[in-house]
């Protein structure tokens, strides 16, 4: 057996006396598309907030690739090989596209991006990684336009990039549908699908269409709580499960 | 041509330290302009650049300008060694308030540069000793510029004076400029327009926020420092919260876009002040009326009013940020 790219173990949450999370245990194996899924307010969010280190644990471990991360701000992840996408998406809007993909590619070399001196030209352009995302995400196009000028479609495409620019092991995509019209869905599944020949992907999505289309293990949530976890076959036909969605969602073609 | 619109900022700049000895009879008013011009760079790189609105460029000024008249008078040290101390001050203070303030956003952040602001101005009344407290320091000389010995010119008179201050001046236009088009500098912009994001791409916000701060401090300190030997005294209102507000008025004024801006920002005000000084003793209040008429209608100061203009006479805009890896 390998062993998992990252392990969480009881991740606990508090705002006050309220528990976000009640001790979650996660293990996402190396190069696996895994899924999170659950009712609104189940913790999916927060919890990738735990995971990639935009919030800190009231309590639990976090070890990525062998290393315990669980204290290490988000800024130092990046550099462990993790990166992120927002439910609500955040982009550099007053920066150009390619200057959006350039800063999330320079930022995994913290002392390169700290040059007071050269211009971001050669090497510090990135690029490479940039057009390579540029293409992948069908964003040549408007790769001189400010990212806020941009159409939803392309908006949450970009979010998708500015995690793939990092070049990360681990990417964490916190709904990249939100919002999306439907011919664009189908693009952004198949991207996502493409993007496990390179990563390990964590998902969380409300599209059941794609959860039980392209991942490899699916985790459940309910209430802070990891419900249940397995293939999305097994997922699909768990009674719980049905339960936790009141029977109505489960079955594939989204919601 | 693709050379003048790459070295468009730099020439302005020098087109300035020219203009000025040409145009103006009072060395220094012309000296001032610069010497404002400095701070308010400095200034600029904290509002414009990182999206940060300090109270603290007050402190780093005075700072600047103690620190040159202490080491000038009672420490007889030679003028370069002066001017680096009160590099280093500036800066070591902009370290202290940066280290501090930056561990809060928005009006929190603010509140806390004013009371380092209202703290340095009190430490600094409550020690005559040390900076003459209502007084300020008094008989600060202008020793004449050497190198190993060596006399290299006087600056005794207005106009050597100025050109002494040019040079530095032109120095630090280009140092802030090759920062503010460097990879740091363009880290310094995305962390302006959404701090969240930059944080999650990998970059150590507090520590560019840190930097910005230093570098700010340090050249707002060596203005400071020329404005004492401007005037010949560090007086106590340098590091009052009033020259702050003069110095962010400036800034926005000008604009926040670009160095040369900050020029532009400090000229503007420095000479207009002066003309409306010999008008009226409440002059003032002139100053109010035009600082409310820029928010409102010039939001982007004296430079975007100057860039719509020469777009309204059909030339083409500048590159924005970012295209020139295109090229």
């Amino acid at each position: 057996m390998t062993t998992a790219i990252l392990e969480a173990r009881g991740i606990t949450k508090s705002y006050g006396k309220f528990n976000a999370l009640g001790g979650v245990d996660l293990r996402v194996m190396p190069g696996t598309v895994h899924s999170v899924i659950g009712p609104n307010g189940a913790g999916k969010t927060t919890l990738f907030h735990m995971l990639t280190g935009t919030g800190t644990v009231t309590a639990g471990t976090i070890v990525f690739d062998g290393k315990d991360v669980t204290r290490e701000p988000d800024y130092q992840r990046v550099q462990r090989g993790i990166a992120r996408s927002f439910q609500v998406t955040s982009l550099f809007t007053h920066l150009p596209v390619r200057e959006n993909l350039r800063l999330a590619a320079l930022g995994t070399s913290p002392r390169r991006a700290m040059d007071c001196w050269r211009r971001p030209l050669g090497q510090l352009a990135c690029a490479d990684t940039v057009d390579s995302v540029l293409q992948r995400l069908e964003l040549t196009r408007v790769a001189n336009a400010e990212a806020g000028t941009l159409s939803h479609g392309q908006q949450r495409r970009l979010e998708v990039g500015m995690a793939l620019a990092a070049r990360p092991r681990a990417i964490f995509l916190d709904e990249p549908t939100s919002g999306m019209g439907i011919d664009d869905l189908a693009a952004m599944k198949h991207l996502i699908r493409g993007l496990s020949a390179d990563h390990t992907v964590v998902l969380i999505e409300h599209n059941m269409d794609i959860v039980m289309d392209i991942s490899d293990t699916v985790t459940v949530m309910q209430q802070g709580k990891v419900l249940m976890e397995g293939t999305p076959g097994a997922v699909r036909n768990d009674p719980r499960v049905r339960a936790a969605y009141l029977g109505n969602m489960i079955t594939g073609g989204g919601k | 041509m693709e050379m003048l619109k790459r070295y468009r900022f730099w020439l302005l700049a020098l087109g300035v330290t020219l203009v000025l000895p040409l145009t103006m009879r009072s060395g220094t008013l012309a000296t001032e302009v610069l010497v404002y011009a400095m701070a308010v760079m400095a200034c600029n790189l904290l509002l414009g650049y990182t999206g940060l609105l300090s109270f603290g460029q007050g402190i780093f000024f005075g700072l600047g300008s103690y620190g040159l008249g202490i080491a000038l008078t009672r420490l007889a040290l030679p003028l370069p060694l002066a001017l680096v101390l009160a590099i280093v001050l500036g800066a070591a203070a902009a370290a202290l308030v940066g280290w501090f303030a930056i561990r809060q956003r928005g009006t929190y952040f603010v509140m806390l540069t004013l009371a380092f602001a209202q703290m340095f101005y009190f430490l600094a009344y409550t020690t005559p000793d040390l900076t003459g407290g209502d007084n300020g320091l008094l008989d600060i000389p202008r020793p004449p510029v050497s190198l190993f010995g060596t006399e290299l010119g006087s600056l005794a008179g207005p106009w050597q004076f100025y050109g002494f201050v040019a040079v530095l001046f032109l120095l630090v236009f280009f140092l802030v400029l090759r920062v503010t088009e460097s990879v740091f500098g363009r880290t310094l912009l995305a962390i302006r327009n959404n701090e969240e994001r930059a944080q999650a791409v990998g970059y150590n916000v507090r520590y560019f926020k840190l930097m910005a701060f230093v570098l700010s401090g340090a050249i707002t300190g060596l203005a400071g420092a020329l404005h004492a030997m401007l005037m010949g005294i560090a007086p106590l209102t340098n590091i009052d919260y009033h020259t702050s507000e003069m110095i962010l008025i400036m800034t926005v004024i000008g604009g926040t876009g670009n160095a040369f801006a900050s020029v532009l920002g400090a000229a503007f005000y420095v000479l207009l002040s002066d003309w409306l000084s010999t008008l009226w003793p409440r002059w003032l209040m002139l100053l109010g009326f035009l600082l409310i008429a820029v928010s409102l209608f010039i939001p982007r100061g004296l430079w975007g009013l100057g860039e719509m203009l020469w777009r309204k006479m059909g030339r083409e805009p500048a590159k924005p940020i970012g295209q020139e890896e295109q090229a």
